[in-house]
């Protein structure tokens, strides 16, 4: 098994070196860092401007060296350099050069909103990226957890909740972590929904987090500790935050209705999850693929 | 560097090669030039020297430009570094001339920078005043006050985009370019088109002697002349330096260089013709030599000539100074990139933004200094476009006369090896660095005359001096200075002088910066 940090000699960067060592160590996987270079465009200027690339990777190696300095000695770890006009678009052929099965990034204070949004690369990642994509919340670099201790499911009842379910069990039993299935509901009635009583919608979740906990148990052995919740508020962001979270934890969920065959696509319900919670948070595909799928 | 990359393989390089051909590297050449800022900014100062023998001048400045374009050609060919200049210099004559020579490409970056960012500032003005039709916002501009604190703002914002590795792409280069031409032409057109009719306020007749450089010019007029025109060519051997990006390296990038220096310099005398023949040369009203319209002649011009689509012309020169404000940043920060990874500049300068990749320190030094030199400039001199272009043709001279000169001594051993050597490496860049080399000593006596910059004068001594040779001065001083605070690059520790034979072996070494 292999994972692929996306770099940047930042603190967002940090944040993924630390997430990914943590889930290398759950997982017993192998850890790729890797930096995408843009290549230098042919700028017309009064002066020219060649050998800025060599300047820029040699400068990348510096940084990675850095960077390797953060990973414990226990966790193997090799670095890499590539061109690529996009960001994104490099880090996924890296990770299917690689084969690798995750892409960890940093996610916060990449946006012009601080940490209320993404910055554009991770954004991109989260609406492309043909393998599953974890993002690290901000300050993960200076947490001391070395591992994940309980895998949180996130799972609603449209297609793509069974790959969801059937990829956490699988992390959770090659990890070893309890692992707790969670159903969010939102009372808040969108507009041009029927207006639903909240006994109603509480009776149909409590339903569904009944099966979906079932299911989860006749996939894994018997004294494997699952759990299953619901939680509910006005509205997604007061649901989750009603949860408790623990150092140690990841919260996994599913791509949206709108994405690409084998793609991720983040979805508006994680969107809003990925804004309050300062947990990492791996974002699955919505259909299985295989390494043929892979750019 | 190269060497240890290629030996592990750790870096892969997603280059898309065989991308530009002869016609878009020709767009990319003249859009380095920005033909009708250019104009705009020295037509004054040429008409000023030299009256009606512009285009002459503009063919002589013309010549050692494409002369020395070949010697960064083969330097480039041979050992491409974001140093260019600075780095071929001190390979082929040692640190000291080699520092010299990066100061002065920094520096002419840095006053083309406020020169761009001022005739933004003039066209700006000048176009809102005619959308709005209120002649009293483009006096805005004269406004010292107003002027800089504009002037200012728009570096602040030109640095912040290039300190944030934002560059124009490719498709909005073509368009400013194809909008650019299609303006100058049809104003020259319309120009020539009133002067058949006799609507033209002067009405000049053309005729052939003004092409001639040799009758009726003193050397003087001539030199300074030129030193303006030099300024006009600036630039357009980027093309010549397209390398792997281009679709047959042996052909295209000859070719993109002649298509493009060929547009450039038969627009400029079709320009140059049209408005000498509309307007004369008078120093009244519309005349070119009335000092009122010298610096902005395209100010002056546009609407007499072009009617209605008068201010097409000024979007024309305002979308290409910014453009170039825009573009010109990234040159001035690698020059100091380089020098700085080298060692001939604080390490600092070297340092890439983590985030944003690109030499973000560097580019914040030159946005302020650009801001800073545009301040003092304007505080002393009465025409700040034509002193800083005057100050640009010396500072132009001066480090592509030592480029083309390294570029002989640095192929020394291989000059006579075939013909393309002895043309290329040999004859064109000799004959360049010497005609550089002279414009550069008369321009520098010349410019200690008050009058033939603005006017302006600090002891009795123009102020383009100080701002051309005095800036090189402060140069030498910074330098030994530098020197003995950080003496690894003056001593050979860092880049290597050495010439091409030997380069070749150890050329990844030679270009390796020093370890930290």
């Amino acid at each position: 098994m292999k994972l692929i940090v996306g770099y940047l000699a930042t603190p967002g960067g940090a944040d993924a070196i630390a997430l990914g060592v943590r889930l290398c160590r759950t997982l017993g996987a192998e850890l790729g860092v890797s930096i995408i270079l843009p290549p230098d465009r042919v700028v017309p200027s009064l002066v020219p401007v060649g050998g800025y690339d060599e300047h820029l990777a040699e400068q990348a190696e510096r940084w990675l060296a850095q960077a390797r300095a953060l990973i414990p000695a226990d966790v193997v770890a090799g670095t890499h350099v590539s061109f690529d006009d996009s960001y994104a678009d490099g880090l996924i052929k890296e990770a299917a050069r690689v084969q690798a099965d995750l892409i960890v990034v940093g996610g916060s204070g990449g946006g012009l909103a601080g940490s209320y949004s993404l910055g554009s690369v991770v954004n991109e990642l989260l609406h492309s990226s043909p393998v599953p994509v974890a993002v690290a919340p901000r300050g993960s670099r200076d947490r001391s957890t070395d591992r994940v201790h309980e895998v949180t499911c996130a799972i609603g009842e449209r297609a793509g909740a069974d790959l969801l379910l059937d990829t956490a069990v699988r992390f959770s039993r090659a990890a070893g972590t309890p692992l707790r299935l969670v159903s969010l509901v939102a009372l808040d009635p969108m507009f041009g929904t029927l207006r639903g009583d909240e006994d109603a919608v509480r009776e149909r979740a409590l339903a569904h987090a009944q099966h979906t906990l079932e299911t989860a148990k006749s996939n894994l052995p018997d004294d494997f500790p699952v759990t299953s919740t619901i939680v509910d508020g006005r509205t997604v962001e007061e649901a989750v935050s009603k949860l408790q979270w623990h150092d140690g934890d990841l919260i996994m969920v599913g791509s949206s209705r709108l994405s690409a065959p084998k793609r991720l696509f983040l979805g508006s319900t994680a969107a809003k999850m990925l804004r309050v919670l300062e947990v990492p948070m791996m974002v699955v595909p919505r259909d299985p693929f295989d390494a043929a799928d892979l750019p | 560097m190269s060497e240890a990359q290629e030996d592990t393989g750790l870096v892969s390089k997603g280059l898309a090669a065989g991308k530009i051909g002869t016609f878009s590297g020709a767009v990319l050449g003249i859009s380095s030039v920005a033909p009708g800022y250019t104009l705009t900014a020295s037509i004054g100062l040429i008409v000023a020297a030299v009256g009606l023998k512009m285009p002459a001048i503009l063919i002589a400045g013309f010549i050692p430009m494409f002369l020395t374009a070949y010697a960064y050609r083969e330097l480039n060919a041979r050992a491409p570094d974001c140093g260019a200049s600075f780095t071929w210099s001190t390979k082929a004559f040692g640190p000291y001339i080699g520092w010299m020579c990066g100061w002065g490409m920094v520096i002419a970056t840095i006053i083309v920078l406020s020169n761009l960012a001022a005739i933004a500032v003039e066209f700006l003005y000048l176009f809102i005043a005619r959308v709005f039709n209120d002649p009293s916002i483009a006096d805005l501009a004269d406004n010292k006050a107003i002027n800089i604190a504009t002037t200012l703002a728009f570096i602040a914002v030109a640095t912040l985009i290039a300190s944030r590795g934002i560059t124009t792409s490719e498709r909005v280069q073509y368009v400013l370019v194809g909008f650019q031409m299609t303006v100058l032409i049809a104003f020259a057109i319309a120009a020539i088109v009133l002067v058949a009719s006799g609507d033209a306020p002067a009405g000049v007749a053309f005729n052939l002697d003004w092409f001639n450089p040799f009758t009726g010019l003193a050397l003087s007029a001539f030199v300074i002349g030129v030193t303006g025109s030099i300024f006009a060519f600036w630039g357009w051997d980027t093309c010549l330096t397209l390398g792997e990006e281009s679709k047959d390296p042996k052909r295209v990038p000859g070719r993109a260089g002649l298509l493009c220096v060929l547009s450039i310099l038969l627009t400029y005398l079709l320009v140059a013709v049209a408005v000498m023949m509309y307007a004369g040369i008078g120093i009244e009203g519309l005349g070119l030599g009335n000092e009122e319209n010298a610096d902005n002649v395209f100010g002056a011009l546009a609407d007499p000539v072009l009617g209605w689509a008068g201010p097409l012309l000024f979007l024309a020169v305002l979308a290409s100074s910014v453009a170039s404000l825009q573009t010109t940043f990234l040159p001035a920060a690698r020059a100091m990139l380089a020098m700085g990874a080298y060692g001939a500049f604080p390490k600092l300068f070297a340092s890439v933004s983590p985030r944003f990749l690109v030499p973000a320190f560097a580019t914040v030094v030159a946005g302020v200094i650009t801001g800073a030199f545009y301040t003092v400039v304007s505080l002393l001199s009465e025409r700040v476009l034509l002193d800083t272009i005057a100050a640009l043709g010396i500072m132009i001279c001066w480090y592509y006369g030592i480029t083309a000169f390294a570029c002989v001594w640095y192929f020394r051993r291989e000059l006579f090896h075939n013909v393309h050597n002895a043309v290329f490496k040999f004859l064109f860049p000799l004959l360049g660095g010497i005609m550089l080399a002279l414009v550069f000593v008369i321009s520098v006596q010349e410019s200690m005359d008050p009058e033939n910059g603005s006017g302006a004068a600090i002891g009795g001594i123009g102020l383009v001096f100080y701002m051309g040779f005095g800036i090189l001065l402060l140069g030498a001083a910074l330098m030994i200075i530098w020197r003995f605070r950080s003496p690894d690059f003056f001593e050979g520790r860092t880049l290597k002088t050495v010439d091409s034979l030997a380069g070749d072996t150890d050329i990844s070494r030679d270009l390796s910066p020093m370890p930290d």
